[in-house]
């Protein structure tokens, strides 16, 4: 196996909005649970610092794309859930196509196979 | 501040046994001076680092290594502070400013709590009547007393029952409308005792209107309230 290097701060910040909102669209969730989705979807590639997820979260709640609710968990203890919202679900849809225009060109460019959109 | 003065004794004790609640404990300390994290932040961070550490001990980690890596995780405070903000600069603001009015409402109210049961007390047990001034000092004095008594950290341990008020926008609403009904009343019966040309007699209209007629600070402070409540307790989101 040949080492995989980490993603670059850019790429971090700019695919943090289209990883979080899919995560969201398949059910509520919380930083903690969040940060580990991303790592192990990942691989350990994409390494979010946990402090740092929060902003970003706290941004999308702002723009109207997620929305938040203290809960309490099976533990007893009390978490901040996020749920996408409808606008996040058509943010999220548009995010995809860009991503996916992305990602195809580089395919055709590197002779891969591309994805459907 | 507190966890500053902790922090030896708590070294000494690491040697032998490490607490982890005394761990977290400080780890809040420093999280809570850091001026830029509004008070939900913070306890967001901390749920996170708590869920962190559990997850560590989970792997098999003892409390101390579990601790020192999550704290490790979520980032310096410092660091936090900076980035949080840029992400909601005003938010830090709503909250400050918050805490203000709800000083002013709390500072009214107590001390006209304060100014009436003095007067009543020392009219009742010496039939002597205080200059005003002289009474205006002494509910000062009781209002810093009380004032330092909160700093304690009394209030902070009662947060989870005086959350309650603050909930909803709805219930913050009614129980300040509810204490300044009340704070009326008072005022209206007492002024009535001392009524000569019997304008108050007509009770409770002229409760209203006084009411009303000191309304002119409390209904400012009553909107800024309502419309600063901190967010974090939103209405339920609608699922999408």
């Amino acid at each position: 196996m040949y080492k995989t290097a980490m993603l670059t701060k850019d790429l971090v910040a700019a695919s943090s909005k289209p990883l979080l909102l899919s995560i969201l669209a398949g059910g509520e969730s919380y930083g903690y649970e969040i940060i580990q989705k991303v790592r192990e979807l990942s691989g350990g590639q994409i390494e979010w610092s946990d402090g740092m997820l929060y902003p970003v979260l706290h941004r999308l709640e702002r723009d109207g794309l997620i929305e938040s609710e203290w809960k309490e968990a099976d533990t007893g203890r009390e978490r901040k859930y996020y749920f996408i919202s409808s606008d996040g679900r058509r943010a999220l849809k548009t995010e995809r196509r860009q991503w996916l225009a992305v990602h195809n060109s580089l395919c055709k460019l590197w002779k891969i196979k591309p994805v459907s959109i | 501040m507190a966890g500053r003065s902790q922090l030896p004794v708590q070294i000494m004790e690491n040697q032998t046994r490490f607490d982890l609640n005394a761990a977290v404990e400080n780890w809040r300390n420093e999280l809570a001076a850091q001026p830029n994290l509004a008070s939900d932040d913070r306890r967001e961070l901390e749920t996170h680092l708590r869920d962190a550490i559990a997850g560590f001990q989970q792997r098999g980690l003892n409390d101390e290594e579990s601790f020192w890596l999550a704290r490790r995780r979520v980032g310096q405070p410092q660091q936090l502070g900076e980035e949080f903000v840029k992400a909601n600069p005003t938010a830090v603001w709503r909250e400050r400013v918050f805490w203000m009015a709800a000083g002013t409402l709390g500072f009214g109210f107590l001390y006209f709590i304060l100014a009436y049961t003095n007067e009543t007390l020392l009219y009742f047990f010496s039939g002597y009547r205080l200059y005003e001034t002289t009474l205006l000092w002494i509910s000062m004095a009781q209002i810093l007393a009380v004032a330092a008594f909160l700093a304690t950290g009394w209030f902070a341990r009662q947060s989870p029952t005086l959350r309650w008020f603050f909930q909803t926008r709805l219930r913050l609403m009614v129980m300040l409308v509810l204490v300044a009904a009340f704070q009326s009343v008072i005022q209206t019966e007492v002024a009535a005792l001392g009524d000569i040309d019997g304008i108050y007699s007509n009770w409770p209209f002229s409760a209203w209107t006084n009411f009303l007629s000191n309304a002119h600070w409390f209904f400012p402070l009553l909107v800024l309230l309502v419309w600063l409540m901190p967010a974090q307790n939103q209405k339920t989101p609608k699922r999408a």
